[in-house]
């Protein structure tokens, strides 16, 4: 069966950028092409997402980079598809690829939001992106103000907790263990270390979340490219996308009916990926998950299949799931300290495993590392995407 | 500034218009008999669109709780809570008690919160 590979991939440093994202973009994508040793002129389809959630007006945002780097292309999209957005984007990518459609695909997305002082400095100014942000959820949960989704992670990891007798200080140290991540990484965030009692000792947002377990929003961008193995054949540092597959529950963020700490469609995804891979969950070198706040980290390393239910934390506790360990997970830092520009962030995992897998991850990586899985989600993880990835094999 | 809440439609509008009578009542399919929450405009279960009203249980168990630290409505202490009824399902809802006086488990009843800028919302309470 046909295969795609990804063989470009760069992003900026993250944090808060100037810059016009359309201008992050542009260098992102000729980096990533660059990377790969194609020129605009072999590009065959071109997949961006929006700008942001709170500045993401902009649209057709693809065509532009069509014209800026002179791609004329047989697939062009901007998908919004919240977290998953970009993830969505490299599924589309590859399907069409191993069908046959396009030979090479530029998948790209780059995010500048406002930034939520500059909203505060000015609430009524701004208000037309607050009502915005309270109508991503549905009237029966808007009616109660939410403006964003952190009540319902509260709510999930407070239950998660009881369930399984989890104590806050579990809870911390995955913000801890995430943060030492981020300092081998010279692209992330965040560059100072942080302690299980500064995460405690962090204002309590939105019990039980701290301040330091909660994902902040940034900017950055991100670029990957695919192809087929016509263009791929020879090249060593290729990664095969060997399984994906995207799953989402019949929900909007809050689920009226099951259980509000458990996530069916993240098992489905992984399932699905591993299965067509031919891969097991063990076989797993490194991962990038994503988990916006500390105490959803574990709840996917379970639901993905890593860990059984509530036993993610103690095996957190005894390093299984950093260096040296059994499978080496969120090594970037994750979003919590590489930093989160949610479009952007499902292509920085990718990013992440690319450079894992081809032995180019610096100080952060993995000896050996063959076999890697990212894990993308959007809303209150209502939907997933999981993909499998390894090294190409020419022989 | 306009804070009225959205409504998404028309199954919505008529939800919260009952809840300024006191009526706490969901849709039920009259073609099938399904019973929904939150109240809906088309039945999933079997496409009818044929609903009736029906009273929701006024009795449930708090399946977790937090407080808000931004929201547009409710102001602090802003208690938020998800509910359990029985046979029907969860329930985002305010929660009228100081938030350390909580726990997950616990048996609470329904009642009517008009918000500060006037909308007519459910919350419940501990019932003990």
């Amino acid at each position: 069966m046909a295969a795609a590979f990804i063989v470009g991939v760069a992003m900026t440093d993250i944090g808060w950028h100037e810059r016009d994202p359309h201008d992050m973009g542009v260098r992102v994508c000729a980096e990533a092409l660059r990377d790969a040793g194609l020129l605009p002129s072999r590009v065959d389809g071109l997949i961006s997402t929006p700008h942001g959630y709170m500045s993401g007006t902009r649209k057709m945002i693809s065509q532009r980079m069509a014209d800026c780097l002179g791609i004329e292309c047989g697939l062009m999209l901007d998908v919004d598809s919240g977290g998953n957005s970009s993830s969505v984007a490299v599924h589309i990518a590859r399907d069409r690829i191993q069908g046959g459609k396009i030979k090479s695909c530029l998948v790209f997305a780059a995010q500048r939001e406002v930034p939520p002082r500059q909203i505060r400095g000015d609430i009524v100014g701004h208000f037309h992106l607050i009502k915005a942000a309270n109508s991503l959820y549905d009237s029966y949960q808007a009616a109660y103000g939410v403006i964003s989704p952190l009540p319902f992670y509260a709510m999930a990891i407070q239950r998660y907790m009881h369930l399984h007798g989890i104590d806050a200080e579990d809870i911390a140290r995955v913000a801890v263990l995430l943060r030492e991540h981020a300092l081998r990484h010279p692209q992330a965030a965040y560059s100072e270390p942080l302690t299980v009692e500064e995460v405690l000792g962090s204002k309590v947002l939105t019990p039980p979340i701290h301040r330091h377990e909660s994902s902040e929003m940034h900017d950055g961008a991100a670029a990957v490219v695919l192809v087929g193995e016509e263009l791929a054949r020879g090249d060593g540092r290729a990664v095969r996308v060997a399984g994906m597959r995207e799953a989402h529950d019949a929900t909007s963020f809050v689920p009226y009916r099951g259980e509000i700490s458990r996530f069916p469609c993240v098992g489905r995804a992984a399932h699905g990926a591993l299965e067509e891979s031919g891969y097991a969950i063990a076989d797993i070198d490194v991962a990038e998950v994503y988990g916006a706040f500390a105490g959803m980290e574990p709840m996917m390393y379970e639901e993905l299949g890593f860990f059984a239910p509530g036993e993610a934390p103690a095996a957190i506790a005894e390093g299984r799931t950093t260096h040296g360990g059994e499978v080496l997970i969120n090594p970037s830092g994750g979003r919590l300290s590489l930093g989160h520009p949610a479009y952007v962030t499902p292509l920085l995992e990718f990013v992440e495993i690319v450079r894992q897998l081809r032995g180019e991850a610096g100080e952060r990586q993995r000896q050996g590392a063959a076999v890697g899985l990212v894990h993308t989600e959007q809303g209150f993880i209502n939907g997933s995407i999981v993909a499998v990835l390894d090294k190409a094999n020419w022989r | 500034m306009d804070t009225k809440p959205y409504m998404q439609d028309r199954a919505a509008e008529e939800f919260f218009s009952r809840l300024e009578r006191g009526e706490f009542q969901t849709t039920r399919c009259r073609g099938c008999g399904e019973t929904h929450y939150p109240p809906r405009v088309v039945c999933p279960a079997c496409l009818g669109e044929d609903m009736e009203w029906v009273d929701l249980p006024r009795q449930g168990t708090l399946l977790a709780f937090t407080r808000q630290a931004d929201a547009i409505r409710c102001r602090e202490p802003d208690v938020l809570g998800l509910v359990e009824l029985e046979a029907i399902g969860n329930v985002v809802t305010r929660i009228d008690a100081p938030f350390e006086e909580l726990s997950i488990g616990i048996k609470v009843a329904f009642d009517t919160w008009t918000s500060p800028d006037g909308v007519a919302l459910h919350q419940f309470r501990p019932t003990t």
